[in-house]
């Protein structure tokens, strides 16, 4: 039972449901008449809450898949190193600058991601990485950040 | 009269170049994004919404509209050819669609596929141009109770006809309804759930919202496993289907217009669903039902004559209420939203070149997708073999860019990033991302009708039962929350979540 997903899919929601009402609370409920900020939260918190007790309930019931079960057999370590690429890139991505995180994301992805041929992907990398940035500073005149190349195309 | 006038007012907006290469571009994406499995029109719209920005409104929003009519028509060719549906409306094209594809018979399956969606996307125009003017009078007079309850509305149908759990698609439209909250009060000013974030006193961005949901999550349940597939190696040729086909397809395509039409007016009602119908629908008139899941092309012709309609239906509450009827819609509204347009009743006077120009866009579109589709097949099926592998990639990169642009904050990569794992948990834990999405949008639109028709009440809930419209939104929703609990209602609601899934 401590390892069904749908159980924990459930408490999870009610832990967020919970936050929701005391949220509202906090807010101000205001009145019938004059509804107050917190107004809708509190009652949509009380609604979740229900929702995810009656999820909580069918789990416990009839019982769902271990939490092990949802990923047996998947490459879930991909998965895993693809989510941490996205957050680095986040970090990385106003002080090194548009074009060299977006050229390393890329190879490292068509390299020992899910790799490809080893002198492909270094073309498809720098030939979208850069038609992408002339599309967007140049055409649609977005500013994208230039980072650590910021003399030479800045 | 008023009709004819109003199409040539749209037809000098919609033929001008730049509205005629804007219409062109979203029907080649859309047809791309349709064809290729992995990314849908929900990504590819969130994608392109602030390269919108740039052109004026009119343009931006057929652009928009190609990509999703566009999708539908481009589903079509991977769900036969490949037995993968290229979007989820296709899902059943493959089914009849693939069996005549390994007889030999691809051609006039794709063939049939496109006419059927260009016979039954002409339809739902045509009737898009005859029902929204109507609509709309009527429409004029809606009050704040009306329109909460038909958003109401709009979210229990949408969750009773969502995959799996009942209890979990409602859970959804709850968190998207918060999180479509978040933000500064409109009324009060005050910052709710912003843990003193500047960043989110706007609210949280509905791009990074969606990319997150459809896009990075996709690609991450999609890198789970290996993607195969195998593209049908026989040539291509003899598009055009025989008269025993047509002759058989004729009744298929009609039902399946009519009925694909309603269903995607219908609040929470879509392609998928009226695709899914239609084929059910097929399968019981036929006098030889033993025939479908083995190549009927009645199993293609209906579904894809269907899934069209739906998409030329869905716009009506969109122009004509202001309420988007599907996730789809709903990013339509961003858009008209970030062009400081609020679609609904009053738009319909206020911009007549805008709407009309949209209605005569359709109709160019369809034409254009019909020459897209028939003769540039191989084209489509070159596009086919593309490796995931090398796709992904890529559609990361234009998921960060496209968010990075529609804000132009490193904030919104983040929202992104932890809206792409929160979509991908989601899927392993069986819950469905669009009532979340339809429920974000609707959000804050539901929260001020509530709160102004209790002020009007003085506090009172018989404002909602003491208007007809209002009093019947609520009783059909009320149905549909109580349908599960009976049980031939349950067993029919399961057995089209199995047939979805």
């Amino acid at each position: 039972m401590i390892r069904n997903s749908e159980l924990w899919g459930g408490l999870f929601w009610l832990a967020i449901g919970g936050f929701v009402i005391w949220s509202g609370r906090d807010m101000g409920l205001g009145r019938l008449n004059e509804p107050g900020s917190g107004f809708a939260f509190y009652w949509i918190g009380l609604l979740m809450c229900a929702l995810a007790l009656t999820i909580v309930g069918q789990a416990l019931v009839s019982g769902g898949p271990s939490l092990a079960a949802l990923w047996a057999g998947t490459r879930w370590r991909k998965v895993l190193v693809v989510i941490g690429l996205l957050l680095v890139y986040g970090v990385g991505f106003e002080t090194i600058g548009f074009i060299p995180c977006t050229l390393a994301l890329l190879l490292v992805l068509m390299w020992f991601v899910d790799p490809v041929d080893w002198w492909l992907a270094p073309i498809i990398a720098v030939a979208a990485t850069f038609a992408v940035w002339a599309a967007l500073t140049k055409w649609l005149k977005i500013q994208l950040p230039a980072g650590i190349l910021a003399g030479i195309i800045g | 009269m008023e009709i004819l006038s109003g199409l040539g007012q749209g037809f000098a907006v919609a033929l001008q170049p730049i509205n005629l290469l804007y219409c062109f571009i979203g029907v080649f994406i859309g047809t791309l994004v349709g064809v290729l499995p992995g990314i849908g029109p929900v990504s590819a719209m969130s994608l392109l919404l602030p390269i919108t920005l740039s052109g004026t409104p009119e343009a931006g929003i057929i652009m928009m509209a190609g990509i999703y009519y566009g999708s539908m028509y481009g589903g079509s060719t991977t769900s036969i050819l490949v037995n993968i549906p290229g979007e989820a409306a296709s899902v059943v094209t493959c089914i009849d669609g693939h069996e005549m594809a390994k007889q030999g018979r691809a051609g006039p399956a794709l063939g049939m596929a496109a006419l059927a969606s260009f016979a039954a996307g002409t339809f739902a125009i045509i009737a898009l141009m005859l029902v929204a003017p109507t609509l709309a009078r009527v429409a004029v007079a809606f009050g704040p109770p009306e329109y909460f309850s038909l958003m109401l509305l709009g979210l229990t149908i949408l969750s009773f006809l969502s995959q799996g759990s009942m209890a979990k698609s409602l859970l959804m439209a709850a968190v998207g309804i918060v999180l479509g909250l978040i933000g500064m009060d409109q009324i009060t000013a005050m910052p709710r759930l912003t843990f003193e974030r500047l960043e989110l006193l706007d609210g949280i961005g509905l791009v990074p919202v969606v990319m997150g949901l459809f896009g990075v999550a996709e690609i991450l349940s999609n890198l789970e496993r290996e993607l195969k597939r195998e593209v049908i190696k026989a040539r291509i040729g003899g598009l055009w289907p025989s008269l025993a086909d047509w002759s058989a397809s004729k009744w298929a395509i009609l039902r399946g217009t009519v009925l694909g039409f309603f269903l995607g007016i219908l609040p929470g009602g879509g392609a998928v669903i009226a695709s899914f119908a239609s084929y059910a629908l097929e399968k019981k008139v036929s006098r030889t039902p033993e025939r479908f899941g083995k190549g009927a092309i009645e199993g293609v012709a209906g579904p894809e004559a269907a899934n069209n309609a739906a998409a030329g239906g869905a716009f009506i509450p969109l122009m004509t209420l202001g309420i988007p009827p599907n996730v789809v819609m709903a990013l339509l509204l961003g858009a008209f939203i970030i062009h400081g347009l609020q679609p609904g009743p009053l738009m319909m006077i206020q911009r007549p070149d805008l709407f009309w120009g949209i209605v005569a866009s359709m109709y160019i579109g369809n034409a254009m997708l019909l020459v897209l589709n028939m003769p540039l097949i191989g084209m489509w099926v070159q596009v086919l073999k593309l490796p995931y592998r090398i796709l992904f990639p890529l559609i990361l990169m234009f998921c960060i860019v496209g968010v990075f642009a529609s804000g132009n904050a490193v904030f919104d990569v983040f929202v992104m990033v932890m809206f792409g794992v929160l979509g991908y948990l989601m899927r392993k834990f069986g819950y469905e991302p669009a009532p979340l999405v339809l429920a974000f949008v609707l959000g804050p639109m539901l929260e001020n009708n509530l709160r102004k028709s209790l002020i009007l009440s003085h506090g009172g809930f018989t404002i909602f039962f003491d208007r007809p419209i209002s009093a019947t939104c609520l009783l059909l929703a009320a149905a549909a929350l109580a349908a599960p609990l009976l049980p031939a209602l349950a067993r029919r609601r399961s057995r089209l979540a199995a047939d979805q899934a």
